[in-house]
Parts: structure tokens; sequence; C-alpha cells
């Protein structure tokens, strides 16, 4: 049956994901803007009352059990998709730089063996704010995610890795990153294997932190691998998946299984930027705007098709999330909303500006929006990205392949 | 719970509907337009698989489906051809009015009508959209009990098949009032139409000294208002399902279109400036479907929000299958442009159908009104 109602825990979430954002993540949104980093006792605190930011949500819909009862149906997606508009709502840098598995998340969830998984996600406890993270655009592989350079040699019990990362969110701060390299430039994407390179292995170290136009709080990190040995046991899924598989999975695989599960996380992001800027333009409207004449017009044709397009892309994104939760390949909706999301929230971010008119440069939260959305319209796939993944599977049906 | 899944009731309709717009109503898509209306042995089908009748209420012999039911079933039959389904004698755009006011005594003439006939037809003039400008005027006048009509009203569809006319208006003292008139108290001027939705009996009505007597008066002042509201929910969730389904047969028709065309040696779509462009069109096409899963949602559980999200689901509509029907148009080149392809029809009746229900920027302006002066968050009700 077609409903848009939140199940009950899905408003749960809701609420107190809103609350937080509203108290805990809004009040300090502009500072750690200035500071250029999210202060440290206050991730120490979110960590303790154990807030992360978990995007790893994978698996079909409610299965069979031996008793022939049907599970519950699985509604992780559709959770994670909802609770990330409301943190980025409050901050979308402050959200970023949440402790947890992050992006890097993913991967280990869909691919990663039950002892990977145990190993690597259980270290997010409460003692400590820790961080996963993702590494797989290079300088000269972006959205060309098969291009990747880096190499791994295998060796006794491991794998030696030499290359370079960047733009990697929280990077430098990560226990682990889960790295894309190559055993064979030569196999192109079958070549491609996805490694977790812990913090402090040898060979491993953060060049530099980069300067941005937005998300300024949170770290994005340039990273070096030198002659890095990681042992065998750090392959994702493990060498043996490798040999027998029939389908031959590769790291480049892994990859895009990723995104069709983080491409909505990240388009929620963008819908919270963009209701952000939406809200706090409109009280403002109310507030000083006359009431009548051209610029109540004008006000009222611009924040009509932002609610509008704002809530175009949320639709998108949670179908996007609906079919991951059944377990539905959702590759082209995953483009969709992300494509999507990421245009709409600048759009609406820059219309929120020209509403606010010059006033809107002088501290207020909307001009840190707009620096900050640009982004989302560029990584975990570029919008031109987007639209090539979706016209792959609009053609597919027709054998064609664009 | 957020789910996009059709009920099993809902999987078998569509599968009958798209069936039925795939074989039958495309099929005779341009011999409707020459004809200037729908042939009569399609008309007898719908009737017999009860397309004609979905809104209508079951005391009526209709179907009474939810909208959400509804839409997709429109969608699925405007697939078909948009400009067919416009022209299918019905209740039209009256059938949501019947449908909530079924029990009104002043209807029992209407409703008798129905419950053998459900191809008698109705329309619905709109004369009390406070956003709209119109170029024409009927003037609506209480003369003691009764309402005197003259004028005449701006081109409607289905005027040429008219047997009844529901008329939303104001009185000259400002008070608004919901008339039925029959017994083909008007002539129809038929016009020069030529742009599109060529099948669907477009006319304007005239009335000249037209007495609207007491008993034909159905309902008057706030509650006339409340009624037009809602009735006016339904119609623009309806059109919007319905310019949805002209946007999927364009963007399909044009998906496969460019698989097969070459130029420069390969299939054009594997040139990223039609492949693109491809891409916008689905896009553009699911998200006008959301909006109005969720405006025909909020219309079946009678929330007030519903009114608001029926607008921006038909401004978006109306966006949406204007820059759809553009691109497929564009992406055909020249072939787009002869009518040996569908493509150029229903540009046409996309912008034909734009024209007749409702400005864009006015719908933009009433929702912007409404988001200045309610809580105005993009809520999840």
């Amino acid at each position: 049956m077609i409903s848009l109602e939140l199940s009950e825990q899905q408003k749960q979430i809701k609420e107190m994901t809103h609350w937080f954002a509203e108290h805990e993540i809004r009040p300090i949104a502009l500072e750690a803007d200035k500071l250029g980093k999210v202060p440290d006792d206050w991730l120490h605190q979110v960590n303790q009352m154990g807030i992360h930011l978990n995007t790893s949500s994978f698996g079909g819909g409610g299965k069979e059990t031996s008793q022939g009862k049907k599970k519950k149906e699985r509604e992780g997606n559709r959770m994670g998709v909802i609770a990330t508009e409301e943190m980025a709502w409050g901050d979308p840098a402050v959200t970023l730089s949440l402790p947890g598995a992050g992006l890097g998340g993913p991967p280990i969830e869909s691919s990663g063996t039950p002892e990977q998984k145990e190993r690597f996600l259980s270290i997010f406890t409460n003692d400590k704010p820790r961080w996963g993270a993702y590494a797989l655009t290079e300088p000269e592989a972006g959205s060309d995610a098969s291009g990747v350079k880096t190499t791994a040699i295998k060796v006794n019990d491991g794998y030696i890795l030499n290359g370079q990362k960047i733009f990697i969110t929280n990077g430098a701060r990560a226990s682990w990153v889960v790295v894309f390299a190559t055993v064979d430039p030569k196999l192109g994407r079958a070549g491609q294997r996805a490694f977790v390179v812990e913090k402090g292995t040898p060979g491993f170290t953060c060049t530099k932190l980069v300067k941005k136009m937005g998300l300024r709080a949170n770290e994005t990190a340039e990273l070096l691998l030198e002659d890095c040995f990681v042992p065998t046991e750090n392959l994702l899924g493990g060498e043996k998946l490798y040999e027998t598989s029939e389908s031959k999975p590769s790291g480049f695989q892994v990859a895009m299984k990723t995104f069709d599960s983080t491409r909505p996380i990240v388009a929620a992001m963008a819908i919270g930027i963009a209701r952000a800027a939406y809200e706090y333009t409109l009280n403002i409207v109310r507030r000083e705007y006359p009431k009548q004449g051209k610029y109540y017009y004008l006000a009222c044709q611009i924040l009509a098709e932002a609610e509008q397009n704002i809530q175009a892309a949320r639709l998108l994104t949670w179908e996007a999330a609906w079919m991951a939760d059944l377990g539905i390949a959702n590759a082209k909706e995953a483009a969709m909303c992300k494509a999507y999301a990421g245009q709409m929230a600048l759009d609406v971010c820059s219309k929120s500006l020209e509403l606010l008119g010059p006033t809107g440069l002088d501290g207020h939260l909307v001009e840190k929006l707009f620096r900050d959305v640009k982004v989302f319209d560029i990584f975990e796939g570029t919008n031109e990205i987007q639209h090539l993944v979706i016209a792959r599977r609009q053609y597919a049906p027709y054998g064609l392949r664009v | 719970m957020i789910s996009f899944h059709p009920t099993e009731e809902e999987l078998a309709f569509l599968e009958v509907a798209k069936d039925f717009a795939k074989k039958k109503i495309r099929k005779v898509a341009r011999t409707g337009e020459v004809n200037l209306k729908v042939n009569e042995e399609l008309v007898e089908e719908a009737r017999e698989l009860g397309f004609l009748s979905l809104e209508l209420p079951e005391e009526w012999n209709g179907l009474e489906l939810p909208l959400i039911s509804q839409v997709q079933i429109m969608k699925a039959l405007s697939y078909g051809d948009l400009g067919i389904v416009q022209g299918l004698p019905s209740a039209g755009d009256a059938a949501p009015f019947y449908r909530i006011m079924h029990n009104y005594s002043q209807l029992q003439s209407v409703k008798e009508k129905y419950m053998d006939q459900p191809d008698y037809c109705s329309v619905l003039i709109d004369l009390c959209k406070t956003s709209d400008f119109a170029t024409t005027e009927l003037v609506v006048k209480r003369k003691g009990n009764n309402y005197e009509l003259n004028g005449m009203t701006e081109p409607v569809r289905l005027a040429r098949f008219a047997e009844s006319v529901v008329l939303f208006a104001f009185d000259q003292e400002g008070q608004a009032v919901i008339l039925l008139v029959q017994d083909n108290k008007w002539t129809v001027q038929e016009g020069d139409y030529r742009l599109g939705l060529l099948a669907s009996g477009l006319g304007r009505l005239v009335f000249e000294n037209c007495v609207v007597p007491a008993n034909q008066v159905i309902v008057t002042g706030n509650d006339a208002e409340k009624i037009m509201k809602k009735v006016r929910t339904r119609k623009f969730v309806l059109e919007a399902a319905k310019q949805n389904g002209l946007m999927e047969a364009a963007l399909d028709y044009t998906t496969q279109y460019t698989t097969e065309r070459k130029a420069f040696g390969q299939e054009i779509a594997k040139f990223q400036g039609v492949s693109f462009k491809i891409a916008k069109m689905a896009m553009e096409t699911r998200i006008v479907n959301h909006l109005m899963f969720e405006a025909a949602l909020k219309a079946d559980e009678d929330s007030q929000s519903a009114y608001g999200l029926a607008l921006r689901a038909l401004h978006r509509a109306h966006k949406g299958v204007r820059f759809v029907t553009d691109a497929a148009v564009q992406l055909l080149g020249g072939h787009g442009f002869i009518q040996e392809f569908p493509v150029e029809k229903w540009m046409r009746d996309a912008q034909a159908q734009v024209a007749l229900y409702g400005r864009e920027s006015n719908y933009l302006l009433e929702r912007g009104t409404e988001l200045l002066t309610s809580e105005g968050r993009v809520s999840v009700e």
C-alpha cells in the first residue's frame, strides 16, 4: 500500500534527532565554522551520549523465519535518511564530524566478513570518540572510480599499498580507513580491492588537511600510502571471496554498492541544509517583508518553489531508502535523489540569500549553508555522474550501454 | 510506514488500464483529434471497464475509489493519450463534486442519469478561483430565490458534449454559490481550436438570461466555499496524475527512439547531451508522481493540508509536462515536429492542458501565501 506516513519508530527518531540538532548542533554551527573544527569537548560529550554518525544499513526486506512468521520489515535506510536530514538541518559540518564509522561503515557492512565487521565496527564505544573513513578519490581518479591508481602488491600475509588519496572526510582522525587499490591495473575494475587500513600503520600518513569553501568545521584530509603493509585479514571480504565467487566481485563493486546506500544519506543531508535555509528565510520574510506588493509576491513565489523542491527531493530520497530496505536494486533511484537534492539545495540556499539581500552576508546562517551545500552536488559522485548512472539504468532495458 | 508499493487490487487494475492505454487509447489518438471526439467504441469499452466512473460514488453506480488508487489508474490511462482521456464523456471535473455531495436531494436527477449512463457528460465551471483572471465574463445574479446567468465562459473541456453544468460562482453580493444547470439552457460557442486536446470537446458555454431555479441552487455561503475547495483539491490531483501519465509516455517513447536513432556513427543515446536530458526527464517524471501521490493521500485523509499539496502537485505537473514533452520533441529533432510521430501531439496537448487547468505562477503565489501565513515548515504530517 502506498503510504508516506512515518512509522512510530521513524517518528521517534525524527523527533529525537531534531531535538539534538536544534539544541546541541545548531548552537555551535557558526562558531565551529569560524574555528575550522568542532570543539573536542563537544565531541567527547556527544560521544558519551552515544550519538554517532551511522550510515550503514544493508540487507533486504522481511524474510521468513524458520517458524514461517514474517519478520518485521527492515526500515534502517528510511530511518537513516530521516535522522540525517534532521542532523544536517542542525549543521552539516558538525554532523559529518560526529564520531562513528561514517561513510566507511557501508562497505564494511556490505562486504566485510563477520570477523571484520566485529573488529572494525565494534570500536565505536562511549569511552572516547572514534571515526571511520572512506578513501576512494585520488588526484587522478575522482568520478572515474575505476581509474584508481593506488596499488596493492601481494606479499606474504598481506599487501603493500602505495598511492595517494584526497578529499577524505575525517581521514586524519579516523581509526581506520577503507582504502580502494588495484592489485593489477591491467585488470581494470576486476583488479580493484578494498582494504581497511588502520591508523598508525607504518607508511600510512596524513599529509595535509585542506581548507575549503564550506564545511570548514569538518576535517578533509589527504592521505599517503608509502610501502604500507596491510595484512590479509584487512582485505574486505577476505581473499577467498575473490577466489571462489563466480560473480568475481571487486573493490569497484564494493565502492558502487556503497553508493546505493550512501547517496540517499548524502541527499538527505542536502535536504536538511535546504530546509534550514528555507525555514530561516521564511521567518525573516514573515517578520520583515511587506505584506503586499511586488516584494511580497516575489517572496511568495520563491518560497513556494523552494518548499516544493525540498519535498520533491525528500520523496525521491525516501523512495531510494525504501527500496534499499526491501532489498530492491536502487542504483537509479539513489542517483536520482542525490542528483536532484544536491542541485536543489544549492538553489534554495542561493534564493534564500536573494531574499535576505545584502544583509544576508553579515553573520547569517544562510551564507554559511550556501558555502556548505555546494559540495553536496560533488561528493559521493558529481551531479554529472549521477546523470550518467540514471541514464544507464534508463537505457538498460533496451540493451544499450551509454 | 513509508512505502511506494501499490496494493494487489491497484496492481490488477493498473494492468488492465495500461493494456487499454497501449492497445486501445494510443491507437485512436490521431483519429480522435481529426474527428474532434473520441470514437464511440472506445467510450463503450472504457465504460464497461469502469474507467468513466472511478470517482463517482457507489450509490451512483460508481467505483468510489480512493484518490490514491485513482491517480495511478488515470496516470496509466493517460499514458495512452491525454487528449483521448480528456475527451471521454463522463462526469469530468464535476465528478469530485458529485462524490462529495452525492446525498443532496437536488442532485437526484443527475444521480439517476449516472445510474445507467456513466458517459453522461457534466462540466464544471469554476468562476471562483481567486487567483485567476478571466478574459471573458459570466455574470451570476441572485434574483429572489433564483439566479440568473448572463455571459460566456472561458473554453472548457467537454463543453460540446455537456448535458449538466455545475457552476461555482460569486453572486453580485460576493456570496459563494454552487448551481446546477440542466436542460441545455446554454449554447456552445465552439471556436477555433488548433493547439491540442482537440478530442476533448473544447468550447465556451454561453448563457443568456438563463434562470436557475431555487431547487437547483445546491449550496451557498461558507459551505459552498468549503465544498469548492475540496472539489478543487481532488480535481488538481487528478489532473496532475493525467499529466504525469503523458510525461511517462513521452519519456518512454523518447528513451526508445534515442536507442534506435543513429548519428555520427552511433546511437544518439550515447551522446551525453541526449542521455543527460533523458535522465532529467526521468527525474522530473518521478517527482511529479511522488508529489501527486502525497497530495492524493492527504486528500483521502481529508487533511487540512491537502489543498496546498494539490496546488503544489499541479504546479509541478504543469512545469513537468511542459518540460518533458518539449524535451521529447527536441530529442526526436525534425521527426519530433511531424505528425508521423506522436510527440508533437503530446507537446501540443500538454500546453493546452496547462492553459485549461490554471496558471503556474498563480499556483505558486497561492501556495506561497499559504506558507507565509501558516506554520510553513516542509513538514511530514
